[in-house]
């Protein structure tokens, strides 16, 4: 009997040290697992700052979405609770089976969305039968929101959740996984502007997950704003325009507008766009790829990416190199019979008859081929290279978006660089129309044109105005940046701009399409070779439409005192002038006229006056 | 008939009943704070229960006392057979809850028999064990007939699938062997028969997922969110009550209701967790003397059948005990044993009680013969 009181006290002697250890030597260890038990962080995500355009109109904002989550571990009659909720929702029960699955060890316990963007509707519905559902949660998420839809959708960019190879890079150090990020456009670029604070709230959980009391918290700070340059209607007005240049077809190609004097962008269109919206809330996998195979490529923002020939729009580069080196002068005549005789090869004008003795002024109202043949040759690759890197070309213009790209301006040097080949002289002949191998984006025609326009001063296209806080305190300022000036004298330039009026003004000028009323427009055509064709005798509707040309047009106005350049590009758009003409023109108008109405002048005498002007001129291209 | 001795009244043995009224009182407050959460203002519905529980366990105490205990040496079989029919029964009446059947349901009152089958089982033993000549060593052999009355509620409750009462109402039958005077040869056998039988059940006699309930014993780690997460769950309410506990109604695991099953087979956790070592080291040592005090009754008891009918009845306290609090602990696998006079559950502290009140009838008459 003693032996068994003593087994006795002996066991509870075990218990005594198991509790002391249990207690005491570990008892903080324990203490904090306990509290690490019970209190739940949950992260507040910050709504990203809102972009406004240029009169403070908002462009891209954040707007609650609600959502729906379930905890597998916690659902305690999944069938009724999926029956419940898809009656709840509208949807197909199998499938809210389907995104949940059969989770096992710790995911059970992790919350899987079933739905993202619910209706106010839809989250009253399910919050009202919360507690018949146990295990189903409604979250409230912050989601950005484009306001115009797909309207300056390059420009604006679009968001998704940060990916694993960014995850370890200087510039998201503090990201973490599934974090929202701007991943192209201005999202991008503003990414640490936009991105605000998160917040945090600790509460205390008990075991189903219910929050039982808030500890503490840390509330979410929303991301500062950006005002930018941009013109939201105007950008709308650009797009319709591009959009219905012509009709039954899909429109692609780019606009920009931009003033002339700061290098402000107040619209920078490319089409086909996307909708950014479609991203806000991760983009489904079959969305992407759509977009991603489109061999219209949606993605791409032809305003600074795309690479086109710049065709005839090349001719003022060429005119002002040509009479700043004092190889041309604005009265010497040019005898064009319609083509032009090089060793063996014979080159074409456009216009087959000829356009007999040209000088400065109707070579390009009329875009004569041949004259400009004659001035190439006289400069030579290399000098007409030299004034067209002056002019920007063949560089970054600067515009802060990413994937900017920066055409190509030949030269001799080049060529032997690239194919290990010696520049043939008619290489200079098509160089100097600017095909061959010149290329250019529709921003850096807008660039060039600018300096024409406003006297040779080289502006960098701004897009970000300024910077704030979310309560509208100034952050930063972007002042309007000029990169130097283009080595032409003043009155050179001057002989350019009196002849690119009449392109636009002349009866037989080539841009007649975008006169606006009231309005002095100058501007140049261009067409961007895509294939050389054999046979110059073919139709034009026969051509296989990713083989016609593609179309430029280049405008600014007022003439007497230029605010604003537009570049115009209308891929295989034919003739520059009769599809790109028109979207310049739309741009023009609706500028002038929200202009006049801002400051409320009437003007209506005046227009009318002048509408009647508008008809015939010549409506062939180049 | 009901005669009061006085005698009778001046032996009544007062320190067992304290420290039982003691525990149970804690038990009460403690079963108050492990469904606090759920009840909110008022109380929970267990609690009403387990006071009705106390109430009928003090008439079944009465009862006990005022009755010659040795009345029990003529009853035993037939509360023996009593008892095995109702575990019986419940083969075939009971309703498979968490996985076994042990609960016999009669409108509102839910009876687990093998609760029951516990005092018939030790009142049965008792008997057996002086029936035998006392003084002498046995071989093992001759233990046949304890050695029957113990296999046949042990299989029973195995049919059942009911692994933890099980084992306990096997270790409960064996509290006696201390007593029996064996040789050791015998012992040698015995403990092999034994190692051979426990292979045997791991391999052919468990279900996988009381398999895994002692693996993840082994290695709690094994995948803490399964049946380990009780263990774990377990050993982080007791180690974080720290020395002086979190308070009174205060303790996060029990409130928050991480602990599983928190009022009946984890109710010790919670009073870990919420009067730290100060308060469980205490109530270890209510239990120790509760259990030494009984076995100082075997050891006074001038009579044979109440010395060993005071053994059964302290190991059928001891063992439910010891390995409730080695679970909780995370010293043993999980296994649904209630603690006596803690836990919530009306038949373990109706049987408690009646065990301890024999106890007491066995100490009041230990100088009558």
């Amino acid at each position: 009997m003693p032996f068994v009181m003593i087994g006795v006290a002996l066991t509870f002697g075990i218990f005594l040290m198991r509790l002391f250890q249990l207690q005491i030597i570990r008892g903080d260890e324990y203490q904090i697992r306990s509290e690490r038990n019970s209190v739940r962080t949950v992260r507040l995500e910050a709504a990203r700052g809102e972009i406004l355009d240029r009169e403070r109109r908002l462009v891209a904002s954040t707007r609650p979405a609600f959502g729906v989550e379930v905890i597998p571990n916690e659902l305690h009659a999944p069938q009724r609770t999926y029956d419940a909720l898809g009656e709840l929702l509208g949807r197909e029960v199998l499938d809210l089976q389907g995104v949940v699955g059969s989770p096992g060890g710790r995911r059970r316990f992790q919350p899987i969305a079933l739905a993202t963007d619910l209706s106010y509707e839809e989250r009253a519905r399910v919050e009202s039968h919360r507690y018949a559902l146990p295990g189903v949660f409604t979250t409230i998420r912050p989601r950005r929101y484009y306001e115009a839809g797909e309207s300056a959708a390059h420009l604006l960019g679009f968001i998704g959740e940060i990916g694993a190879e960014q995850l370890g890079t200087r510039r998201f150090a503090d990201y973490r996984a599934g974090e929202i990020v701007g991943k192209s456009g201005l999202e991008y670029v503003l990414e640490s502007h936009l991105r605000g604070r998160a917040g945090g709230r600790n509460t205390i959980v008990d075991v189903a997950g219910r929050e039982m009391e808030v500890l503490d918290e840390v509330r979410a700070v929303r991301g500062g704003t950006a005002v930018l340059t941009l013109d939201r209607e105007l950008q709308a007005v650009a797009e319709q325009a591009l959009a219905t240049s012509t009709e039954g077809e899909t429109r692609t190609g780019a606009v920009v507008a931009m003033d002339v004097k700061t290098g402000d962008l107040l619209a920078l269109v490319s089409l086909p766009a996307f909708d950014p919206n479609s991203f806000a809330g991760g983009i489904d996998s079959k969305t992407w790829q759509a977009l991603r195979d489109d061999p219209l490529e949606p993605l791409l923002n032809r305003a600074i990416t795309g690479q086109y020939p710049p065709g005839s729009t090349y001719k003022a580069v060429v005119a002002a190199a040509a009479l700043e080196e004092g190889l041309i002068t604005p009265e010497e005549k040019i005898y064009c019979p319609g083509s032009f005789r090089l060793g063996r090869r014979t080159y074409r004008c456009w216009k087959r008859a000829g356009h007999g003795w040209v000088d400065l002024q109707r070579s390009l109202v009329e875009s004569c081929d041949v004259y400009y043949y004659q001035a190439g040759l006289r400069l030579g690759v290399d000098r007409i290279a030299f004034f067209a890197r002056a002019f920007s070309l063949g560089r970054l213009t600067g515009i802060p978006i990413p994937n900017e790209q920066p055409g190509l301006v030949p030269t001799t040097a080049w060529k032997e660089r690239r194919f290990g080949e010696p520049w043939h002289k008619g290489e200079t002949v098509s160089t100097s129309i600017g095909q061959g191998y010149n290329l250019m984006t529709p921003i850096q025609l807008a660039v060039i044109y600018a300096a024409i326009a406003n006297g040779g001063a080289l502006v960098e296209p701004r897009v970000v105005r300024r910077l704030e806080t979310k309560d509208g305190a100034l952050v930063r300022e972007y002042p309007p940046v000029f990169r130097g000036t283009v080595p032409v004298r003043p009155e050179n330039l001057q002989l350019v701009r009196d002849a690119m009026e009449g392109v636009v003004s002349a009866p037989n000028g080539t841009g007649s399409r975008a006169r606006v009323p009231g309005v002095r427009v100058a501007g140049k055509t261009g067409t961007a070779q895509v294939v050389r064709l054999k046979d110059d005798d073919a139709e034009e509707v026969e051509i296989r439409r990713e083989h016609r040309d593609h179309a430029w047009f280049v405008a600014y106005a007022p003439v007497e005192a230029p605010e604003i350049v537009v570049a115009v590009l209308v891929e295989h758009g034919g003739h520059g002038g009769a599809t790109a003409g028109p979207v310049a023109q739309a741009v023009l108008a609706h500028y002038f006229a929200s202009k006049v109405s801002d400051e409320t002048v009437p003007v209506l005498e005046r227009s009318a006056a002048v509408e009647t002007v508008s008809v015939g001129g010549g409506d062939a291209s180049h | 008939m009901l005669r009061i001795d006085r005698r009778l009244i001046q032996n009544f043995d007062w320190v067992l009943l304290g420290l039982m009224v003691i525990l149970i009182s804690m038990g009460i407050a403690n079963l108050m704070s492990a469904t606090h959460a759920q009840a909110g203002e008022g109380l929970a519905p267990e609690v009403r229960r387990q006071l009705l529980a106390v109430s009928l366990g003090s008439v079944g105490m009465l009862i006990c006392l005022f009755v010659d205990y040795r009345i029990l040496e003529r009853l035993a079989m037939p509360f023996y057979f009593l008892s095995l029919a109702l575990v019986g029964s419940t083969l075939f009446l009971a309703p498979v809850i968490h996985g076994s059947q042990s609960w016999l349901v009669f409108g509102p009152v839910r009876l687990q028999p093998a609760e029951v089958m516990k005092l018939g089982l030790v009142v049965a033993l008792a008997r057996s064990f002086h029936h035998q000549p006392a003084g002498e060593l046995r071989l093992l052999r001759e233990l046949w007939k304890p050695g029957l009355l113990l296999a046949a509620p042990v299989g029973m409750i195995l049919l059942q699938r009911d692994m933890g009462v099980a084992v306990l109402t096997l270790l409960i039958g064996a509290s006696y062997l201390p007593f029996a005077r064996i040789q050791t040869r015998s012992w040698v056998a015995f403990g092999t028969a034994v190692i051979a039988a426990l292979v045997a059940l791991w391999n052919f006699g468990l279900e996988s997922y009381q398999r895994g309930r002692i693996l993840d014993f082994v290695d709690p780690a094994r995948d803490p969110l399964a049946s380990g997460y009780q263990a774990i769950q377990s050993t982080i309410a007791v180690g974080s009550g720290g020395f002086f506990g979190k308070g009174y109604l205060e303790g996060t695991q029990t409130q928050l209701r991480f602990l599983p099953t928190q009022h009946t087979d984890f109710a010790f956790s919670v009073l870990a967790e919420e009067w730290g070592f100060l308060g469980s080291a205490f109530t270890l040592l209510l239990y120790l003397l509760f259990l030494i005090w009984g076995l100082r009754i075997a050891l006074h008891s001038k009579e044979g059948f109440g010395s060993v009918l005071a053994v059964g009845l302290v190991g059928a306290l001891f063992w439910p005990a010891v390995i409730n609090i080695a679970m909780v602990l995370g010293l043993a696998p999980v296994i649904g044993v209630p603690l006596p006079f803690f836990s919530y559950g009306g038949s373990s502290m109706l049987i408690s009680m009646i065990a301890a009140g024999l106890l007491l009838n066995v100490s009041m008459r230990r100088y009558m013969f």
